[in-house]
């Protein structure tokens, strides 16, 4: 009894202790606790090394110095005693990037109990976060990092028109989710055009039950937002928080978006409201506005070759990511996402599907800038191009190695690193550390396999 | 009942006319005992492969040098919904389901010939497909075989060829359902032609089977046709496997998530597994146990694969899904079986799957190795007519290809 007073005592002394109760920064909130050890020196020598920058060497070395990329070349200057990792005959690539995942939020097993990534109750919802949702123990993320993902953005699902912010994390096992976060990346914010939103609210005759109600829903939230800016400090609201974050340029949007038709209507959208689309998600028709995409500074995240499964994504071709590329004298910026625990494993195999198909179409698209597809072009888009997505010394060290070149099915990861720190060895069967849900799980005394 | 029709007045009218075609010097993968033969060439003749050799002195009217490149059957979907699904959120475009029938849904005369996804899988490999229902319940109906020719009439290859159901998914305990697999059988085998289809004493109240779904069931018990039994835990797999010895049916596994733990009794019972090894998560509690060398330890076991893909719009990544079981073990050449003359085999499709005098030329010419992910077939005959590369995707492709 006497506990639970004292709770609430301290809870209305925190609560009155803020000068300004209606700070809408939560930014200082919901922190990342993600502080990995120091990995010391050492330097992984002889690898073909794509950088993520455009380089490609036939050999090269990489030195990690303090959970950092410290440098990348052919003739380093280390000293005599400097632990090495011997990768001769190997590929190394940065730690791979995917922009559209539900780990943690649609996990394995799936579950209704687990089903945590859609708020379909409302169409507008940008106060819900994913990160409020995220199960650390999803068996899904083990197998991804054996895939090479180092960072993955979870997002909610596409039910609402706003379907809540996104939150980016480090591939590592935690207790947390605040274990997991990505230090200091921007919040999204997940949009969703088409088919789903006019689909759930549609079907119990609500708006949205069409496009042109869709775009009806963002703009009367747009509004809203505006108006919100202009009473800041008086009153918090979560939903217009979120909204005000976008306008402010602070939270990106990552917009679910098929259709060519409706990628240049939410820009307008963007235009009319004064923000910026970061990248359409899903962009199966992106190849159908590339050069507008490309003009705007807009990303495409897209499949290598899902298709079919609704109407709007009847239209896909295998030359989507190739063309979005290549499109304005080759200034596209195309992503390859997942969006599913399988392709998530194989980002590398979707990325080679996208460039062979691209190659046969005539573009010149060499592994190193196919590689940037899932490395440096997702962390551009998610804001954390400073830190990762390339190898460039200051870098966080991301890095993976991989059995041979990760553009062929055959090609496995040997070692993947995050921060400098191994967290998959392939001759060490106690990586990757299994998840809380794997273990006896099979047999009392053993973990899942 | 006959089960396998062959159109060969179609055929006769699509081959190549005069002498025939003579394939030379390609790197032939024959998908049986054969194996690999290097520099081998293949004279095909009114549909059919009629010779395969080195250096064969044929008088053919059409001669195509090959150059070393691979040349394999053309591949068969062992389980897909190509011609009776166009897209999946769309209803009117479903003809894959059935409140009305179960074991009996048939899906011969919803298969649609001029279907999208036709030209879209035969591009990416794809000759064959078997096009089973996929209707919730204990059985999704009955498959049968399709040439993806696009033709109208000479697309059947074998109607009803495989009832299909499944134990694994929805709520409900699995042993009712267990029991009504057991319960259906016996009520089948009770009902005699002159006593009538609606004799079903024995059966719980929900559930209503026609004569339709009687009558597969009796093919099922008489081994007529093959029960394939979607399971993926060790002990429903184990279940099903002795079940199928107590009823004496041919059992033919799907799924089987867990099937590594139950090998051995799948290879004693000669049990063949149709796998999806692309799929390796514990996607349910009955799938805890899914690992990516699933197809490897079966084959060491001794046990008949078959590689599906866990996608019908893009059937043709069967073929990424069997190089992921080569990069877990599996040896190529059974991994090109098991998309092949594995699926022809276990499903009792006649001369198809493998490259070899008599069978029909379905077959595929490859720039690299078929089960990459960048490979892209060259060209793709179908009884010896090869076949136009264009789909509704690369239609639209050209059309945007160059905006600027």
């Amino acid at each position: 009894m006497w506990k639970y007073l004292v709770i609430f005592l301290a809870f209305l002394i925190s609560s009155c202790s803020h000068e300004d109760p209606f700070n809408t920064d939560s930014a200082n909130s919901y922190q990342s606790t993600y502080n990995p050890s120091d990995s010391g020196d050492f330097i992984i020598i002889g690898a073909r090394v794509l950088t993520g920058t455009g380089e490609d060497y036939p050999s090269a070395d990489v030195w990690i110095s303090n959970n950092k990329i410290k440098s990348v070349g052919t003739d380093l200057n280390y000293p005599a005693d400097m632990r090495l990792i011997d990768a001769t005959g190997k590929w190394l690539t940065p730690g791979i990037i995917d922009i559209h995942s539900h780990m943690g939020v649609y996990s394995s097993p799936s579950l209704r109990s687990n089903s945590d990534g859609n708020e379909a109750t409302d169409p507008v919802t940008p106060h819900v976060w994913a990160e409020h949702s995220v199960w650390t123990q999803d068996t899904q993320m083990p197998l991804a990092l054996k895939g090479g993902i180092t960072t993955f953005h979870v997002l909610p699902g596409s039910a609402n028109l706003f379907g809540g912010r996104g939150v980016t994390l480090k591939n590592v096992w935690s207790r947390t989710m605040q274990g997991m976060k990505f230090p200091n990346a921007p919040y999204t914010l997940k949009m969703a055009c088409g088919e789903n939103p006019k689909r759930v609210y549609g079907n119990s005759n609500r708006e949205p039950s069409t496009r042109m109600g869709n775009v009806a829903g963002y703009r009367k939230a747009w509004i809203q937002a505006e108006k919100y800016k202009e009473q800041r400090g008086v009153t918090r609201d979560l939903k217009l928080e979120t909204l005000a974050g976008v306008l402010d340029g602070e939270i990106l949007i990552q917009n679910h978006c098929y259709r060519g038709e409706e990628m240049a209507v939410m820009l307008d959208i963007a235009e009319e409201f004064n923000y910026k689309v970061t990248t359409f998600h899903h962009a199966v028709e992106a190849y159908k506005v590339a050069d507008l995409l490309a003009k705007n500074n807009v990303c495409a995240a897209m499949w290598a070759d899902w298709w079919g499964f609704k109407h709007e994504a009847f239209d896909m071709v295998w030359e989507n990511v190739a063309i979005v590329d290549q499109a304005n004298n080759a200034t596209g910026c195309a992503i390859v996402h997942s969006d599913s625990p399988i392709g998530i494993q194989r980002l590398n195999q979707e990325a080679e599907k996208a460039r062979s198909a691209g190659v046969r179409a005539g573009f010149d698209i060499p592994r190193s800038r196919a590689i940037q597809w899932i490395t440096k072009n997702p962390a551009k888009a998610l804001g954390i191009l400073d830190e990762v997505g390339t190898l460039e010394p200051g870098k966080m060290a991301d890095v993976v190695i991989w059995d041979q070149d990760p553009f062929s099915v055959y090609a496995k990861t040997e070692k993947v690193f995050i921060d400098g720190l191994i967290h998959y060895d392939h001759k060490d069967p106690s990586t990757p550390k299994p998840t809380d849900f794997e273990l006896g799980l099979l047999k009392p005394g053993s973990d899942r396999l | 009942m006959k089960t396998l029709i062959f159109f060969f007045s179609l055929v006769f009218s699509l081959i190549v006319q005069g002498e025939g075609l003579l394939l030379k010097g390609g790197t032939v993968h024959t998908s049986d005992s054969e194996g690999v033969q290097k520099n081998t060439d293949i004279y095909i003749k009114d549909g059919k492969i009629i010779k395969v050799g080195k250096d064969l002195q044929v008088d053919a009217s059409r001669v195509e040098d090959l150059n070393g490149k691979i040349v394999t059957p053309g591949f068969i979907a062992p389980y897909s919904q190509l011609g009776i699904v166009e897209i999946e959120a769309v209803a009117e475009t479903r003809d894959d389901r059935s409140t009305v029938y179960s074991s009996g849904l048939s899906i011969v005369s919803a298969f649609n010939p001029h279907s999208t996804l036709i030209p879209y899988n035969l591009r990416g490999g794809i000759t064959t497909a078997l096009s089973v229902p996929s209707s919730s319940g204990l059985y999704s109906g009955l498959a049968s075989s399709f040439s993806l020719s696009s033709s109208l009439e000479g697309s059947l290859i074998s109607r009803d060829i495989a009832l299909f159901g499944s134990v694994s998914s929805g709520e409900g305990s699995r042993a009712a359902k267990m029991l009504l697999l057991e319960d259906s059988l016996d009520v089948a085998s009770r009902v005699i032609e002159a006593n009538g289809w609606n004799d079903e004493k024995g059966l719980p109240s929900s559930s209503s089977y026609s004569s339709r779904d009687i009558i597969a069931l009796k093919r099922v018990l008489s081994r007529e046709i093959p029960l394939v039994v979607r399971a993926d835990r060790a002990s429903d797999i184990l279940f099903l496997i002795n079940f199928s010895i107590e009823k004496n049916i041919r059992l033919i596994l799907r799924g089987g998530s867990e099937a590594w733990m139950v090998a051995r009794q799948l290879a004693k019972t000669n049990t063949p597994v149709i796998l999806e090894p692309i799929n390796n998560l514990p996607g349910s509690f009955n799938q805890l146990g899914s690992r990516l060398d699933n197809a490897a330890i079966l084959n060491k076991a001794g046990v008949k694969i078959l590689i599906a893909s866990h996608e019908t719009h893009n059937s043709y990544l069967s073929r990424q899904a069997a190089g992921i079981a080569v990069s877990y073990g599996l040896p190529w050449d059974i991994a090109l079986r098991a998309i092949t003359s594995n699926v022809a085999e276990v499903f009792g499709l006649k001369k198809i799957g493998m490259i070899k005098e008599g069978y029909r030329a379905d077959l595929i010419i490859w720039e690299k190795d078929p089960l990459e992910v960048s490979a892209f077939a060259q060209q793709i005959y179908i009884s010896g007519r090869l076949m136009s590369s264009e789909s509704r995707s690369t239609r639209l492709r050209d059309r945007y290809l160059n905006l600027d």
